[in-house]
């Protein structure tokens, strides 16, 4: 268990970067902005769940973690295929 | 000091620390010029911020399962985020993102096809 405070100013923090990346999005100018900026909200909900896996009693909370790391490049790979509008 | 405080101070700490090192890279997404700059500051602060958080979570819920799950988690980590910010930064470049008047030598231009101003 970690003490409240620790858990306020963590989850704070993140918020605030997830705040950033969306203004990123939105504002752009050009599609790979916003893909920069979704790909670090991902990495932001990976931190939330630890965050949150530590502060509930889930058991799953390292396996979601694990899948999240293996998995989350397949998103960026097919926004940067998006991107490029289908060519290598 | 007890055992039990001096693991819940050590993974509070990497816990704030790893959410200070992304958030830097989100005020980082803000203030930087060009999307080559930002891709740069996500793909590695994002990376050993996600890292340093699996990290502080290891040592809270310490168990040897936790340990080779979070060993395995970290290094897929370091090694997907360095791809996706590679492959981000390409996509960027062949679909014409003008670098920053201050990337003096862009030597990928004859590769491309673009004039290199």
């Amino acid at each position: 268990m970690i003490p409240d405070v620790v858990a306020f100013v963590v989850l704070g923090l993140l918020a605030i970067s997830v705040v950033l990346s969306v203004i990123r999005a939105f504002k752009g100018p050009t599609a790979g902005n916003s893909a920069v900026a979704g790909d670090l909200i991902f990495f932001v909900f990976i931190g939330a769940v630890a965050v949150l896996g530590v502060m509930l009693p889930i058991e799953a909370v390292m396996d979601i973690i694990l899948i999240s790391a293996l998995l989350g490049f397949l998103s960026v790979l097919s926004l940067a295929r998006l991107i490029q509008g289908g060519k290598r | 000091m007890s055992a039990e405080m001096v693991i819940t101070v050590l993974g509070s700490s990497l816990l704030i620390l790893g959410a200070a090192i992304m958030a830097s890279a989100a005020y980082g997404l803000i203030k930087l010029p060009d999307v080559y700059t930002r891709t740069s500051a996500v793909g590695t602060a994002a990376g050993l911020g996600v890292a340093l958080m699996i990290l502080g979570v290891v040592v809270i819920d310490f168990s040897v399962l936790n340990l080779i799950k979070g060993i395995v988690a970290i290094v897929a980590q370091l090694v997907t985020s360095a791809i996706g910010s590679f492959v981000l930064a390409r996509a960027s470049y062949m679909t014409g993102s003008k670098p920053v008047n201050t990337t003096i030598p862009d030597e990928l231009a004859d590769q491309a096809g673009r004039s290199s101003t």
